[in-house]
């Protein structure tokens, strides 16, 4: 086993090749592209037997992947934010073929406004449309997950697409070490790729994906997707148990740290985790009682492994990453659902929204969310939701803010020429 | 062509429009060629962007547009062209909004956008004859993200998707034909490098209504392989060696605005570039150089018959 | 923890340079995390790479706190506030400069007694542009100590690998010329304490509710992108000389890309606020009236 430094995308074009991978439908987009590119150069380099195309579109490309797994090969493919939206229709659709594949993104901000930096707002748009969802918070995670994503997706009881996320910039650009699974290990994980009976060719007739009219027939066959993501959880801990025994690195649906005897508990997804348990062992050595829960799986939501994680604690602050306008955090919403009516639920639920389209969430930031969880247990009042943003922020985008209104009479001279002469980029 | 107010370089306005201060590369075609449109079109303006190479152009709070400007998204800028020429014409016509008020509709895009995910939303909007003027900058792949193959990548041109020793084995689209064969109000292909060919253009599409493309070849220092400073030479290349003819299509006719003659040979043009360098190192690939030769003979002798 | 950060311009190799530090620092057994940070992500536009280097787990994510080492490859870059070259500076922080001027102007011009240093560019200086990162590498390795020639060797050969012998021979040898000339400071820059994350008020503030008519992402005065000084792009900028232009203007103005160049009274006007440095217009004049000069002896002859 070698231990190498990779980028987020190369650890998923990794997985991808570890996992021998047929087919890569691709389209480019800011900040997933390097994926595909890693891919296409060892595919013409001969490192990979594998086709790659480049649709036209996000939607053309989920269409054939979709296609592609259901003819019966192994199929990889992966987008951000506006890609995914655009392909959103068909990622209902595929899951509904009932043909697995893996699907990365790396996830980013959405429009509008337009922009380039890394939030879960895209991938969480995604969580109802029945592909898996499984969310990395390194670059070691990205790779195993698109391994743990084949096998779990062609698991015979599931047989759904699965979507693994990485967070953009924090993970997809930067260069972490990954130990790279021995390639026959990683086949013999994997397996074969097998189609099962949904597949097409000329000895077997097959009329896929067909319409169905009624809500009766219609509601066996989408609760049967949900039978099947349901399944999932339940092969969850066959399936990475399984990947312990070949790799050493166990993964649970749900990542605990320092949660044992916690009284008050940070609950995020993704790439901010690690910062976030350094926050969590800083504060335990001033004597705090804090911990930090992280879901590896979001769907199929592991609701019973949550309840179980945060049952007789005082406090959880969660942080999302995500906005659902008009509500707040999605991941908040979906814990409280989990939450309620279950013996020893946290009597306070607190909601953050930090860190969208790549604003960074400070360490202090962290801690005063626990502090602020903390108080309003003791308090016994449930806490407002805070959509983090600061003073000096706030500041320095009125300077922006007058620039674009023409409020000129609202800069210093001073500070205006500061700041255009500093704007070179 | 009609009575024209440029007929030599001096005749180009001496005012630019468009703001500097914008982040697209130094030396960039593609900013160049939508640079001399908007001096010749003018700030009555209002530019519907997909995404692409141009898109950071007005990023918050900086903007370079005299005129105004919509970004939409990738796929749909031609749509939303469609819904700002109704409602301009709506509010116009409904007496809200004095006629002075009205603006061309233009619609800015790269050849991701033109030849690729965007074409459904062009060919629709031809449909409906919308009163659009389309300005795509070609840079020949998807710029922004770091020069993938398009549709619009020619033939052997390397790229970051198609880095092999044969590099992309497609042909390039003939978007002008297929805008063509819509039948719209006009469709010209132009580059920056000939201002003056440029401007006569514009001002004509300016002149007509309906669906007009204009379709520029955008040289890409960083894309193609090139010295900025390089980046006029090569356009005038591109067009001297044929390789990019200028030419306009009006009611079924085709006219081209110039004809090299003699043309020089493609390999004058190709051999600038570092996405053609495989073709000349470490040894000369003589079959690729002698077809992409032997296609822009055959395009010339068709003209010239 | 070795926090490291190196700023240039797109095309200096920086990325590059990053990664080939990480890698010798993951050769000698070091964990690892290392980015590039982009900003417009155009040649010649400021961008930065940090390298995070630890003997236990690296837990940090986004942006560096408190480097123990910048290097600025381009100097030009000090007073572009968007390069961000002085962010989250602390006391121990080092500076390493490439620049003719020798450390103790820079300790000066940077209000700092100490902890900075000067690394003199080569003589064939545009030559070495490409290769910066592979410089910027050398020098921080040799400046932290725990870095074996051979391990950045190594590194060096691995990152470079795909850009070709020559490029690999050229940043082997600049890496090994900037590795030599930083013997006497070897180690200087050690490991930077555990940065306190916990405590202190984060500052927030409820947003209030500004109208959609100030909310909405638009701008509402035309060109306020005169405001960014592209010119700071430059490394180097055209300058027409009066005797030789035949003032034609129309030629140069009409074919610079970017429109930064006026016509006034006739003469073309260079614009070099927005100027990139491109120089098309150097190569399209046909009395060849316009040569290029360096454009840091150009900003220092035009001072006062």
């Amino acid at each position: 086993m070698t231990r190498v430094l990779l980028t987020g995308n190369a650890a998923a074009a990794w997985g991808a090749r570890l996992a021998g991978v047929d087919y890569v439908p691709a389209f480019p987009i800011t900040p997933q592209t390097e994926i595909l590119e890693t891919l296409g150069a060892w595919i013409e380099g001969g490192e990979l037997r594998a086709r790659m195309v480049m649709l036209e579109s996000e939607h053309s490309m989920v269409t054939a992947a979709g296609a592609a797994a259901a003819t019966g090969v192994r199929v990889f493919t992966a987008t951000s934010s506006q890609g995914l939206l655009y392909a959103l229709e068909m990622l209902y659709t595929v899951a509904g073929w009932r043909a697995p594949f893996v699907l990365v993104n790396v996830s980013r901000g959405l429009a509008a406004p337009i922009t380039l930096g890394s939030d879960h707002g895209d991938v969480l748009a995604a969580r109802d449309c029945g592909f898996l969802q499984l969310h990395a918070a390194s670059a070691q995670e990205v790779l195993d997950f698109v391994l743990l994503g084949a096998r779990l997706g062609e698991d015979a009881r599931v047989r759904l697409p699965v979507l693994v996320n990485l967070d953009g910039f924090t993970l997809s650009f930067t260069r972490e070490p990954v130990a790279l699974p021995e390639a026959v290990e990683a086949a013999r994980f994997v397996g074969p790729f097998d189609p099962g009976t949904v597949r097409f060719r000329a000895s077997r007739p097959i009329s896929q994906a067909v319409a169905v009219l009624g809500g009766s027939p219609y509601s066996y066959f989408r609760y049967e997707m949900q039978r099947a993501a349901e399944a999932a959880l339940l092969a969850w801990p066959e399936v990475a148990g399984a990947f312990a025994n070949a790799f050493g690195r166990r993964y649970e649906a749900v990542a605990t740290h320092r949660c044992e005897d916690a009284e008050v508990v940070l609950c995020l997804l993704g790439a901010l985790a690690t910062q976030a348990e350094g926050v969590v062992d800083q504060l335990r050595a001033e004597g705090r009682r804090v911990g930090l829960v992280r879901p590896r799986l979001l769907r199929p939501f592991p609701a019973e492994a949550l309840r179980a994680a945060l049952a007789g604690k005082r406090a959880v602050a969660v942080l999302d990453q995500d906005l659902s306008l008009g509500l707040g955090g999605v991941l908040h919403g979906e814990l409280a659902a989990a939450l309620y009516g279950a013996a020893g639920a946290p009597p306070v639920l607190a909601s953050f929204v930090g860190g969208l389209g790549g604003r960074d969430v400070a360490g202090t930031e962290l801690a005063a969310m626990l502090e602020a969880a903390a108080r309003a247990a003791d308090a016994g009042v449930p806490p407002a939701p805070r959509l983090l943003y600061t003073e000096t922020e706030l500041r320095e985008l009125r300077k922006l803010q007058a620039i674009a209104l023409g409020e000129r009479h609202e800069l210093a001279r001073g500070e205006r020429s500061e700041l255009a002469r500093g704007e070179g980029a | 062509m009609s009575d024209t107010a440029y007929r030599r370089m001096q005749d180009l306005p001496s005012t630019h429009l468009l703001g500097t201060g914008t982040s697209t590369c130094a030396g960039c075609g593609g900013l160049h060629a939508f640079r001399e449109l908007y001096d010749v079109l003018g700030d009555k303006t209002v530019v519907v962007n997909a995404a692409g190479c141009m898109t950071l152009l007005a990023t918050y709070p900086f903007t370079p547009f005299r005129g105004s400007w919509l970004y939409t998204s990738m796929a749909s800028a031609p749509a939303g062209a469609q819904g700002v020429r109704d409602a301009l014409d709506l509010l116009i016509e409904k007496g809200r909004l004095p006629r002075e008020e009205d603006l061309r509709v233009v619609v800015l895009t790269g050849d991701g956008a033109a030849y690729g995910m965007g074409l459904a939303a062009t060919s629709a909007a031809i449909d409906r004859g919308l009163d659009f003027l389309y300005l795509c900058y070609d840079n020949e792949g998807y710029g922004n993200t770091g020069q993938q193959s398009s549709a619009a990548t020619p033939h052997a041109a390397r790229t970051a998707t198609n880095g092999g020793p044969r590099g992309y084995p497609g042909y390039k689209k003939d978007l002008f034909a297929i805008w063509a064969a819509h039948r719209p109000s006009y469709v010209a292909t132009v580059i920056a490098a000939e201002p003056v060919d440029l401007a006569r253009k514009v001002e004509q599409a300016a002149r007509l209504t309906g669906p007009r493309l204009l379709l520029a070849l955008a040289p890409c220092p960083p894309g193609w392989g090139f010295d900025p400073q390089d980046a006029v030479e090569i356009g005038r290349l591109a067009v001297k060696s044929g390789v990019w003819p200028l030419k306009e299509w009006r009611d079924g006719r085709v006219v081209h605005t110039k004809t090299p003659r003699p043309r020089a040979p493609v390999e004058e043009y190709l051999r600038r570039q570092q996405r053609f360098a495989h073709l000349f190192e470490p040894a000369r690939d003589e079959a690729t150089l002698a077809e992409i030769q032997r296609r822009v003979d055959a395009y010339w002798e068709e003209v010239e018959a | 923890m070795y926090r490291i950060r190196f700023h240039g311009r797109g095309g200096h190799g920086i990325k590059t340079g990053a990664r080939i530090l990480g890698s010798a620092f993951f050769a000698e057994g070091f964990e690892v995390q290392d980015a590039p940070r982009y900003g417009a992500e155009r040649r010649g536009a400021p961008l930065d790479a940090s390298v995070r280097a630890s003997r236990g787990p690296i837990r940090e994510r986004g942006a560096l706190r408190a480097p123990d080492l910048v290097v600025v490859a381009d100097e030009t870059l000090i007073p572009v506030r968007s390069a961000g070259v002085a962010a989250g500076l602390a006391a121990h922080t080092w500076f390493l400069i490439r620049s003719a001027a020798p450390a103790a102007v820079w300790r000066e011009r940077m209000a700092r007694p100490e902890r900075v240093l000067a690394l003199a560019a080569a003589a064939d200086e545009r030559a070495e542009l490409p290769f910066l990162g592979s410089i910027a590498a050398a020098a921080a390795a040799r400046l932290v100590g725990a870095i074996s020639w051979p391990a950045l060797e190594g590194a060096l050969a691995r990152e470079v690998a795909g850009f070709g012998a020559g490029a690999q021979a050229e940043s082997r040898a600049r890496a090994r010329a900037a590795w030599d000339a930083l013997a006497p400071h070897a180690g200087a820059v050690g490991e930077g304490p555990e940065l306190l994350t916990a405590g202190g008020d984060p500052g927030w503030i409820d947003l209030p509710l500004d109208l959609a008519e100030r909310a909405a992402p638009d701008v509402r005065v035309p060109l306020t992108s005169l405001e960014v000084k592209t010119g700071l792009w430059r490394t180097q900028r055209p300058v027409i000389e009066p005797d030789r232009c035949h003032g034609c203007a129309w030629i140069c103005s009409s074919l610079c890309p970017d429109g930064a160049i006026a016509i006034a009274g006739g003469r073309p006007v260079i614009d070099y606020d927005h100027c990139k440095g491109c120089g098309v217009c150097v190569a399209v004049c046909p009395h060849h009236a316009i040569h290029v000069e360096r454009e840091e002896l150009a900003r220092a002859g035009a001072q006062p």
